[in-house]
């Protein structure tokens, strides 16, 4: 049996696992056709198809052998293959198997059990057994004492459950207060330490789908008389199971909600530091742009005071300049006015022929002076002049004698040779006429400048010294 | 005529369209796990590749449009030729087969 249901949950998961990788394809092909991509959504189709394929892998490699033992999430989706996320359970959790049920519970088995304790073994089937013997629990139960305590939940309680039963008409049956109570820790006692991953398919697994059992709960009319303790026992666990699967949504929906919560703070928080961020450098450039312009401002009136300062500087100086103009020129009007009185003295006939003559002193004097500058430059003038003449007169006269020397050599030279008539003796009469004539000039030039030089020593030149001459 | 046509198709027609569409069904459900499939090595990768997945959507979508196509073909009774005719409208751009006489029968 045990075998047969591994198949069968074999099988079930590999139809579940292509319906699924269908269904994440359906999706990666809407997502193409609306043009609108979400990764989120994808990773988790991809999550759910991964969980069924570990699961099956689990299977196929025998590490499996109690299908209690899968968390297989099929019991979350039917196996049409039509499951997309909100097939599964509400987060609500509101519907279970129990609710497609009716509430009076005349058809269920429990109620069909007779309270005399004969079936009792049933309602205390979740005892402890060991997993290895949990082929021959369903023998052994009737074996167990109707005395066990109702009230001990048992951790272990859903391995005992031996393998899954195909859901009948009648299994999904609400089960008593007492039982439920008595059902109800066990998969919870389980399902508590699982990781919020598997929230989503939590429960103890059993062959037959909730809605699988619920189906057939709702289609046929129950049949209570023919209620098997195994059925009662799936009954009591697929009811624990939803229990256990409504809370694990439930958390599931928390946990989403707590992050999806600590997200929206964590986005709140970077929008406010963003906003302060952007107010802090919207009030900086405010401030550097104030700065630009107060420095701005400071050059200009800088400028104009510079400017106007300098005005200032060029307008004093040209009232310096106009003080002084009218100071010179009231020094001069008060210094005419003073001239012009003082020329006629109202009673002295002696201080005005005195003025004249100074006057005139002064004028000869300066006459006089200007005279003696120039007969001391004529002086100095014909001095120069002297020298010159004195000089070509010396010069003239070392020619002369040069001249008569030559003569005399000339005249020895022809009175050794035979002379030649006429030419020897025509030359020297030249020579000698033309020396006498330098000669003679040279003498009137002497004699003229001796006596302009006496006429000049005739006039009185009191103190300039004379001539050298 | 035979005796099961409907319009022009012949009963033969008709069982060669049904099956080409059964086949389509197939291969698209195929194609859907493979794209599926895609998807999860993806996920398990940490990235997903949107040009790798629309290329392979984009098979699944020419998929469905042929599907259609036989399946109008099918509901509109039309032959082989004119099915051919039609799917050679479909794919000149700028046109609208089904508006531009999809059946010249009708």
């Amino acid at each position: 049996m045990r075998k047969g249901a591994l198949k069968k949950k074999q099988r079930q998961l590999e139809e579940l696992h292509l319906d699924r990788r269908e269904a994440l394809g359906e999706l990666v092909l809407g997502m193409f056709v609306q043009g609108s991509w979400d990764d989120s959504l994808l990773a988790r189709g991809a999550a759910e198809v991964s969980e069924v394929e570990t699961e099956l892998k689990s299977i196929v490699a025998g590490d499996v052998t109690d299908v209690s033992e899968l968390e297989s999430a099929e019991h979350d989706f039917p196996v049409t293959g039509e499951y997309t996320a909100e097939h599964a359970y509400p987060v609500t959790g509101e519907y279970t198997a129990e609710h497609s049920l009716p509430d009076t519970g005349e058809h269920t088995a429990e109620h069909s059990l007779p309270a005399t304790g004969e079936h009792s073994d049933e309602r205390t089937t979740p005892t402890p057994a060991p997993p290895a013997a949990d082929e021959t629990a369903v023998q052994k139960l009737p074996k167990t004492p109707p005395a066990k305590p109702k009230a001990e939940p048992k951790p272990a309680q859903p391995k005992v459950v031996p393998a899954p039963v195909p859901p009948s008409a009648t299994a999904p049956a609400p089960t008593p207060e007492p039982v439920s109570k008595q059902a109800t820790p066990a998969p919870a006692a389980k399902e508590t330490p699982k990781p919020a991953a598997k929230a989503d398919a939590p429960a103890p697994a059993t062959s037959a789908s909730p809605a699988d059992a619920a189906k057939p709960a709702v289609a046929t009319p129950p049949a209570a008389p023919e209620l098997t303790p195994l059925e009662k026992i799936s009954a009591r666990l697929e009811e624990s199971e939803s229990k256990a699967k409504a809370a694990a949504e439930a958390a599931k929906a928390s946990i989403n909600a707590d992050s999806k919560t600590e997200l929206s703070v964590i986005t709140r928080e970077v929008e406010n530091d963003q906003k302060k961020l952007d107010e802090t450098l919207k009030a900086a450039a405010a401030s550097i742009a104030a700065a630009e312009e107060r420095a701005d401002k400071a050059e200009a009136k800088l400028a104009r005071e510079s400017a106007a300062s300098r005005e200032a500087a060029a307008g004093w100086v040209r009232s310096q300049a106009a003080e002084i103009e009218a100071d010179a020129a009231l020094a001069a009007e008060i210094a005419s006015p003073q001239s012009e009185s003082a020329v006629p003295p109202p009673g002295g006939a002696k201080t005005e022929p005195d003025a004249a003559t100074a006057a005139q002193i002064a004028k000869l004097e300066a006459d006089l002076a200007a005279e003696k500058a120039s007969k001391a430059e004529a002086i100095s003038n014909a001095e120069a002049r002297l020298k010159q003449i004195q000089e070509s007169a010396r010069q003239a006269e070392e020619r002369v004698a040069a001249a008569e020397k030559a003569a005399a050599s000339t005249a020895a030279i022809a009175a050794e040779t035979p002379a030649k008539p006429g030419t020897p003796k025509e030359s020297a009469e030249a020579e000698a006429e033309s020396r006498e004539a330098a000669v003679n000039w040279l003498r009137g030039q002497i004699a003229a400048m001796r006596h302009e030089l006496s006429k000049d020593d005739a006039t009185p030149v009191p103190p300039k010294p004379k001539g050298d001459s | 005529m035979g005796l099961f046509s409907k319009g022009g198709q012949s009963g033969r027609e008709r069982r060669a369209m049904k099956d080409h569409l059964d086949e389509l069904d197939e291969l698209r459900r195929t194609s859907l796990g493979e794209l599926g499939e895609m998807t999860v090595q993806m996920a398990d990768a940490g990235r997903f590749d949107r040009a790798a997945l629309s290329e392979k959507a984009t098979q699944v979508v020419s998929i469905d449009r042929e599907a259609d196509l036989i399946a109008r073909g099918l509901e509109e009774g039309l032959t082989l030729e004119e099915l051919e005719d039609l799917a050679r409208r479909e794919d000149e751009p700028g046109t609208d087969p089904g508006v531009s006489g999809s059946n010249p029968r009708r």
